[in-house]
Formats: C-alpha cells, structure tokens, sequence
C-alpha cells in the first residue's frame, strides 16, 4: 500500500441528470496521485475539477470507475467509514466559506480534532502550534467575519493539516485572495507539503499557482487533456 | 464542543431563538394557568359539596345507596368515629342524618330536605350551611329544639327567626311522625335549590322523633386533608369492616359533579394537547428554517468528518436549548400570576349570574390556582418533550443533507 499511488482515479465518469438532461461532468477520467506530490488540477470553468476533488473526498460517488484512497476503494466503504476516513485521512479547504462562523479561528482549527477525540490539552499544543505556522499568532480569539479572506483561507489550511492527513484537498484556495496574499498562501502550502510530507491536490484557474505546482494536470470537458510534471 | 456550537448558533440567531423561547413559555403559561384554574374549580367543587352533607368520603348504611331510605342506619357510636379520625389523610368523621319531609307553617307547606347534625361536632369548615349563614345562630345543642332554615325557605313561608314550624317525616315503622321548633339561624348559599330546600335540625331530637337508637345516624361524613385521597381513605374504611355498612367516596355518591369533572377534565387534556401542538409547529418551523439556511455550513462540517449523526444530535442539541429556556421564562412569566392567584385570587363575582351553580354546588366566584406537583412536572415535561420531539424532524433532515450540494449551494 505504501508504494502505490495514494490517490488512484480510473475510468472515473461521473453524469449529473438535470431534469432530462444528462449533464457528463467527468468522461472516463484516469489520473495515480503519489505521496508527497504537490499536483494542481487546471482547466477552463466547467471542466470538472471540483467534481474531481469532491469524488476523491468522498463527498461525491462517481457513476462509473474506481476510486481508491490509500488503497482503499472508496465504493467498499460505509457511510461512516466514509466519515470517519473524511476526519482523520483527508484535509478539505474550499474556495471561500470555510469556516464554521460561530466558531473562532482557534476553535475551527480545533473542530477536527475534537470529532477524533483527542483530549484537551494535546489539541491545545497541536493547534497553536499549527496556527502559528501559517501566521495566525495572535488572532485564535478572532471569528472568521473578524478575518480577511487570506486569514480565513490560513484557519481552512490549518484545519485541514491540524489532523495531520494523508492528503489535502484544496478546490480553488486563491481564487477570493489578492494576487500577494494568494501567494503567501502557497508559501505556506509548499512549506507544509515539504516539512510534513503531506500531499496536496488543488485546483486553479490561476497561472501564478500552476507555475508553483510540481504537477499540473490538465481537464477539457471531463477528460484528461494534459498532464505535467516539473523538475 | 456540541454544547458550544448549539448554543452559540442559537446566540447567533438571538432574536429568533428568543422569540421561540417564549412561545414554549406561553405555552407553559396557558396551560399551566388554565391547569391551576381548573384544579382550583374542581377542588372547590368538590370540598363545597362534601361540606353540604356527604363528605369526601360517606359511610353509609348498606344498601342506602341503591335505594336512599330514611330507615336504613347504622350504629355510628365514638368508637367507629374515632377509628375512623385516626386513619390516615382523615381530619373528621361526623354523623349526620338525612330525611325527606315536609315543612309547615300555619298558612303554607313545602317539601324539603332535613339534616340532623351534632352541633358539637360541626364547624363552619365542614359544613357549608354554617359557613352561609346570613342570620342568627346554630341551636346549641343537639337536643334543643332548634332549626336552621334556607333564606328562600324562610321567604315561603314568612319565617323569622325565633318564628315556629312543623316539621313531618317518616319514622322507622313508616309512620308519619311531626315535630316543632325555633328558627334560630337562616343561611344564604347562593343556590336557589337548597336555600329553598333544606332545614338543619338537631341530631338528638331527629333521632328521637324517627325512632333511631342512640348513636345511630344515616351517614357518617368523612373530610379529608385532600379530596384526591378519597379512594385510599375509601379502602381504608372499609378494611375496618363496620358492621351493616358500605363506603363511598365523593364521586360514587356525587356521579353528577364527578361526571362533570370527567369531562371537563378530559377536554382540558386535548385543549393542552393543542396547545402543545402550536408550540411544537413554531419551534419545528424555526428551526427547520435554521437548518435549511445552514446548508452550506452544514456541508463544510460533513466535508471535515462530521457524521451525519454529530450534525443530527447537534439540531437536537438546540431544540433542547430552546426548550429549556423557554420552560425558565415560563417559570418567570408564570411566576407573577401564580402568586397573585394563589393568594388573592381574581374575584370575577360581577361576572357571574346571581346563584351560579352547577349540580346544586355553588361555585367559587374567585379564580384561583391549585397547582400539585406532578401536573406541574408533567406539563413541564411534556412541553419540554414536545420541543425535543418538534427537532426531530429537522435533525434528521440535518443528518440526511448531501454534502455536495451542500456546498455548491452557497
Ligand atoms: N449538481 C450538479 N448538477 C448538475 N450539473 C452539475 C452539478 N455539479 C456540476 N455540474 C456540472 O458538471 C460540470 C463540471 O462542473 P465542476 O463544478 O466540476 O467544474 P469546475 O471545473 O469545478 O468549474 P469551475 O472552474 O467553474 O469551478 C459542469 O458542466 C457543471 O455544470
Ligand atoms: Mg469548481
């Protein structure tokens, strides 16, 4: 399992029914994801890249193919297998709404580890830590309508690598943040893949994040147009 | 972390969760005003009608009452009474005598009711003609030659006090026997019925006069600490086996008023029913509001691990909140108007038609509030219930949002 592909996609094809209308949203897509990669999903709107990543997050089911996550197929897995797997393997950050708003940056960054259960006072010692590696020093007492985009982007990513998970899945991260806050948050993404070994998967529009990305797989209308790998 | 996050998304939504706070607590409010009421009306009914002759409990000789005779009796001697006293929730056994007869004066003659009562051992608080008298006096004994006489009575037939009337009645042989006395009290209970039926006469000379032994009397009256002990106290009697007697309670012998009690009883059960219902339509409406425009929130949360099951515990987790603090303001709404009933009462005596009754017992003209514990922790618990019950439905819808949707739905 250690040697394989953490994340393996084959053949997926994913068909949303509008109505009457058949929607193919992903046509027999193949795609292996190795640990430790830092891959970014590119293609024009509409492409399918943020179906991609809800299947792989098991936020989704495809109509056809295989997915597997760490060499689990995630169509064996029950429903709170699937959650289960979603807390302690997979880190999740969206393009914008993140946060639980009721929750402050401490406490969201928090969430996760409570739903593991881990006690209190190892949840403390993980979280500032983790906040402060993506520069949040000082505002854990802040709701996230206290925060800018960039700051509430950070509480996500903090969120999601607090668990520390096998994979991050970002769905456009930048896509709300200033061109300069856009990457610092790619310094910090890049800093986390590279000191934790954590891979990431995420998708852009952005020629600025696609040029940091070690791997740039390419989409045209569910299907696999390209696939780059730099260095 | 469940606890924190129900309760500050109800902070967040402070207006809303407030007012659906206080429809639970108007909801405790009605019904427990209209519970308090009710407990009062049914209470008061019940003691006025054990204080116009049979008590909370009669014994009675057997058979009397299948066919009610006036030579049907007992031996009712200070043994049986004193055993009687001494069972528990019983505060007094008094003997009485009931007959059917007429009532005369020289020019006119009415049929009526009489009661032969000890004046030694009645009291204004077990004996509701006593407690209305509206002139004079009781006789003081019970062989004086004494009577006590309704107002209307004493209006047919142009009686005064010290005035003279005949009394006739049948004896235990049947015989037609008469008698004479004083009228030394007039009373006034509000009930045209009775004050123009009844006359209260002495114990010893009634006794005499129908051919009764001593210490014989056609009922003895039994007042409890609470009416609603009566079947205990009932059994309690008849474990002691008096010989040639049978035990009622209140409602066997007074089935009218019981019946009565009945029925508005069981209405007041699908009036708080309804009740119960608006509360639990306003709360599921909240928050399956709530839940609907916390999609997105909702998705992120199933996104990061959440199983549906946090999400459905969590809803639940804020109709508990809600319910709760609507039982404490119900508390606090409710508090005001318990204690001014409960200690002064409303007085709605203008309201009411001169000589209200119901089954010949007058009612009391004042609202008041009765309210037993376990109405109270019953109401409380089923409102309390009934706000958990209305989160169900949109926990579970909660636990079955599709994350994915969730979150594009923003
Ligand atoms: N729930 C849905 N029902 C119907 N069609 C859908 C649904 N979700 C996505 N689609 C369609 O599937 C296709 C792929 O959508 P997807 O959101 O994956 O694209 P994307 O590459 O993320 O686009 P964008 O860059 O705009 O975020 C689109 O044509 C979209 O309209
Ligand atoms: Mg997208």
């Amino acid at each position: 399992m250690d040697n394989g592909p953490i994340i393996k996609l084959e053949n997926v094809t994913k068909v949303y029914h509008q109505g009457k209308i058949n929607v193919t949203a992903i046509d027999g897509f193949s795609v292996a994801v190795d640990k430790g990669d830092f891959t970014a999903l590119c293609g024009p709107s509409g492409s399918g890249k943020t179906t991609i990543l809800n299947i792989v997050g098991a936020l989704d089911v495809p109509t056809a193919g295989r997915v597997t996550l760490e060499g689990n197929d995630l169509a064996d897995l029950s429903r709170t297998a699937l959650s289960t797997m979603r807390r302690d393997r997979i880190g999740f950050v969206f393009q914008a709404y993140n946060l639980i708003p009721v929750l402050t940056a401490y406490e969201n960054a928090e969430f996760v580890l409570a739903l593991q259960g881990m006690p209190e006072r190892e949840r403390r010692a993980r979280v500032m830590e983790m906040l402060k590696e993506v520069g949040l020093e000082g505002l854990e007492n802040r709701r996230p309508e206290e925060l800018s985009g960039g700051q509430q982007q950070r509480v996500a990513i903090a969120r999601a690598m607090v668990t520390q998970p096998a994979v991050i899945l970002a769905d456009e991260p930048t896509a709300n943040l200033d061109s300069a806050t856009a990457a610092s948050l790619l310094s910090i993404m890049e800093h986390l893949n590279i000191s934790h070994g954590i891979t990431f998967l995420f998708s852009t529009h952005d020629q600025r994040v696609m040029d940091r990305a070690r791997r740039i797989i390419t989409l045209r209308d569910g299907k696999l147009a390209g696939d780059e790998r730099k260095g | 972390m469940m606890w924190r996050l129900a309760w500050r998304n109800l902070l967040r939504r402070r207006r809303r969760t407030l007012l659906t706070a206080l429809s639970v607590a108007t909801g405790l409010w009605v019904t427990l005003l209209f519970t308090g009421i009710a407990n009062h009306n049914w209470d008061n009914m019940v003691n006025t009608s054990a204080k116009m002759g049979l008590g909370h409990v009669t014994i009675e000789p057997a058979g009397y009452l299948q066919s009610p005779s006036a030579n049907k009796r007992f031996t009712a001697d200070a043994k049986l009474l004193s055993i009687t006293e001494a069972l528990p929730n019983v505060t007094r056994a008094i003997p009485r005598i009931m007959a059917e007869g007429m009532i005369a004066t020289a020019t006119k003659s009415v049929g009526g009711s009489i009661i032969g009562i000890d004046p030694a051992r009645e009291t204004a608080e077990h004996n509701f003609f006593l407690r209305s008298l509206a002139t004079g006096r009781l006789f003081h004994t019970a062989d004086e030659p004494g009577v006590m006489v309704g107002i209307r009575l004493a209006e047919k037939l142009n009686l005064k006090l010290g005035k003279k009337l005949v009394y006739t009645a049948a004896d235990v042989h049947g015989n037609i026997v008469s008698d004479l006395a004083r009228v030394t009290g007039i009373f006034q209970t509000g009930v045209e019925a009775v004050d123009g039926g009844v006359i209260l006469l002495p114990l010893e000379k009634l006794r005499h006069m129908l051919g009764y032994s001593d210490n014989e009397a056609t009922l003895v009256a039994v007042f409890l600490n609470d009416q609603r002990r009566a079947s205990e106290v009932r059994t309690a009697i008849i474990a002691q086996a008096f010989p040639g007697t049978e035990t009622w309670t209140w409602s066997e012998t007074q089935t009218e008023i019981a019946g009565m009690i009945t029925i508005d009883h069981i209405s007041h059960l699908f009036f708080q029913f309804f009740i119960g219902l608006l509360v639990a339509a306003g709360i599921l409406d909240t928050i399956l509001m709530s839940v609907l425009e916390r999609k997105r929130e909702f998705g992120v949360m199933l996104a990061v691990g959440s199983s549906p099951l946090f999400l459905f515990r969590l809803v639940l987790t804020e109709s508990f909140f809600i319910g709760l603090l609507g039982l404490m303001l119900g508390v606090v709404v409710n508090s005001p108007f318990y204690i001014y009933l409960s200690r002064w009462g409303y007085n709605l005596g203008s309201l009411l038609p001169e000589g209200y009754d119901l089954s010949r017992v007058p009612l009391d003209p004042v609202m008041r509030v009765i309210y037993y514990p376990a109405d109270v922790a019953g109401i409380a618990a089923a409102i309390f219930g009934l706000a958990l019950l209305a989160g169900l439905y949109p926990a579970w819808k909660a636990s079955r949002l599709p994350p994915v949707e969730s979150i594009r739905s923003a």
